[in-house]
């Protein structure tokens, strides 16, 4: 029989230490949600102090500087599942770079596959299922590398067709800009693929913005794209995506990526970046205040000119 | 309406490149476009000869009208005044059910067929260069109904067989497409800082359909690996008008995209000013241009 899975409507209200603590463990898999907005740098940041190990990540889009690829940097990824590794306007990944290209700090296994095929995978495993088919991956190279993608003849059309494992991540985390304290968690702007996400990990962290009365939540059902029932814990982290943005809150820090890219350009630079910014400070607290209030309150003064919920502006 | 255009008389490359790719957005479509120099060339195809077209990006808005530089195609500003925000993967199911008319995206690197390596060079899982890996290019390449591909054109890239083959094109050519299970229509048009290239038809081969101003096709066939075809009528680009050239300068006022502005964001003592800065111009410009076209 399949174990229980639901997670009562209680409480859950705890800190990112804790969380993290109770959650993840050494050889965890581990998907870190968001998509460019609302990713969750505060908690790969505690991973990180925590010094989780051997971890497996599994990512649609990875973004650099402030996601999967810290924990590569610190050597503590065995495996990344990934369709993107990418920074947008902040360049290319020095950290990404040196694990594939040199096996720096030490060689990492890779599989990959395309966004709508990864996103595949999770919804698969969101419904309960082994696999997806797509329609994608044809006749390119990634399923000659990626022997867990089955190309088949469709049942139904004879045409060739594409098959994606299911992808059930031990714990996922996703940052969120609404949250009730028993974990209905609220979305503002795309969602990536955390709906599913969600749905596909056997535990789930939420971080988030705010966290409102569930008669808050009520208002808009429509917005809760996570459920309470697929929630273990609620944590409170206002500018817990900084360094991206979260829709709605805060405007995205470009500068922040484009300095931080400059320090990641060696392995050196990476470490001494580490030692300051994540093993320097005792929390997420700690880092906001070095990267300073006012300068997170600017953001957010820039964000909400363009768009702030509940207003059209 | 040929009468009334204005060329510009000082425009860059890139610019160029923009200005060109623009022209091959059509009014009415529904378009899927990558970060960059591609938004920005669809954004002026929007502002220009297609103001119903409707930009959709790998984030999952679609429809946006931000008012701010474009920074990434999965920040905040992408649901700035979007139709809609989607799921990743329902936008992409959307794609694969055949929503999206036309998709442009870039490449490391391209063979003669059209397909595409944003992956890795030289090896592969061990590799001498590692790029981003497909996102979403493999599944815009595999069912977008056009594909749009805009690189740099250097002897390097322009290869005989790409190192990784991550988004398909006309893969062997002929009917090896079809044949793949694979159901978009493929590459239409690659365009580059020296010119325009298309492919066969009947035998899915690039090549090479007009020259940039001021280059003669012999130059062309030296940055390129393979054995190049050359239109018969092999044409000269059409310069940028004046409006497309204002309205880049405008989306991208300091030239994060289109020039070196990304340097000066670096400078740890002025560069959140800067960018500050940026944002707060940008609001105006955008909302003028915005107000052109009744938005």
């Amino acid at each position: 029989m399949q174990k229980k899975l639901s997670k009562a409507p209680v409480n859950k209200v705890m800190s990112l230490k804790q969380a993290v603590s109770a959650l993840v463990s050494d050889g965890s898999y581990l998907g870190f949600g968001g998509i460019g907005d609302r990713t969750p740098t505060a908690a790969v940041h505690e991973v990180a102090r925590q010094g989780k190990k051997h971890l497996r990540l599994v990512s649609d889009t990875s973004v650099s500087f402030v996601h999967d690829s810290i924990l590569i940097g610190l050597g503590l990824v065995d495996k990344f599942e990934i369709a993107y590794n990418w920074g947008g306007i902040w360049g290319s990944d020095g950290v990404f770079r040196r694990a594939l290209e040199k096996g720096i700090p030490h060689p990492i296994e890779i599989e990959e596959y395309s966004n709508l095929s990864m996103g595949m995978r999770f919804l698969a495993a969101s419904m309960g299922l082994s696999f997806m088919p797509v329609k994608s991956l044809l006749g390119s190279d990634i399923p000659v590398y990626n022997k867990n993608i089955k190309i088949i003849e469709d049942p139904y059309t004879g045409e060739p067709v594409a098959l994606v494992p299911a992808a059930h991540p031990d714990v996922a985390i996703i940052h969120v800009q609404r949250c009730d304290q028993i974990g209905n968690a609220q979305i503002l702007g795309h969602i990536g693929d955390d709906d599913s996400l969600a749905r596909a990990a056997e535990h789930v962290i939420i971080t988030t913005e705010e966290i409102v009365p569930s008669e808050e939540i009520c208002r808009f059902p429509n917005l809760t794209t996570i459920p309470y029932y697929c929630v273990d814990a609620v944590v409170h982290v206002p500018f817990g995506s900084h360094g991206r943005g979260c829709s709605y809150y805060y405007a995205m820090d470009v500068p922040y990526g484009n300095q931080v890219g400059n320090a990641w350009a060696t392995q050196d630079g990476f470490d001494r970046w580490a030692e300051e910014w994540i093993y320097g400070v005792d929390d997420w607290d700690g880092y906001c205040r070095k990267i300073g209030w006012e300068r997170l309150m600017r953001l957010a003064r820039a964000e909400q000119r363009y768009q702030k919920f509940g207003e059209v502006r | 309406m040929a009468a009334n255009i204005v060329y510009a008389n000082d425009y860059t490359l890139m610019e160029l490149m923009a200005a060109t790719m623009a022209r091959e957005f059509r009014d009415m479509e529904t378009a899927f476009v990558g970060i960059g120099p591609p938004l920005i060339a669809a954004m002026v195809a929007k502002l220009t000869d297609a103001p119903n077209m409707t930009i959709a990006v790998e984030g999952g808005a679609i429809g946006s009208s931000p008012r701010r530089l474009l920074t990434c195609i999965a920040d905040s500003t992408i649901d700035e005044r979007a139709y809609a925000c989607l799921p990743m993967w329902r936008l992409f199911g959307d794609q694969q059910r055949g929503f999206f008319d036309v998709g442009l995206i870039g490449a490391a690197q391209i063979d003669k067929y059209g397909n595409l390596n944003t992956t890795a060079l030289g090896g592969y899982p061990n590799c001498k260069v590692r790029v981003a890996g497909s996102g979403g290019g493999n599944d815009i390449g595999s069912s977008v109904g056009r594909l749009l591909i805009m690189m740099r054109q250097e002897k390097r890239r322009f290869v005989d067989r790409v190192d990784y083959l991550t988004t398909p094109g006309f893969l062997s050519g002929g009917d090896s497409r079809q044949k793949a299970g694979l159901r978009g229509s493929g590459p239409s048009a690659v365009i580059t800082d020296m010119g325009v290239f298309r492919f066969d038809p009947k035998t899915g081969e690039m090549y090479l359909a007009q020259c940039h101003p001021g280059l003669e096709p012999e130059t062309i066939k030296y940055n390129v690996s393979f054995e190049l075809n050359i239109s018969p009528d092999v044409g000269v680009t059409e310069a940028p008008t004046q409006e497309q050239v204002e309205i880049m300068r405008s989306l991208d006022p300091f030239g994060l995209y289109l020039g070196t502005g990304r340097q000066v964001m670096a400078d740890p003592e002025k560069g959140f000013d800067f960018y500050m800065e940026i944002l707060d111009k940008s609001y105006e410009t955008m909302e003028t241009l915005f107000s052109k076209m009744g938005k």
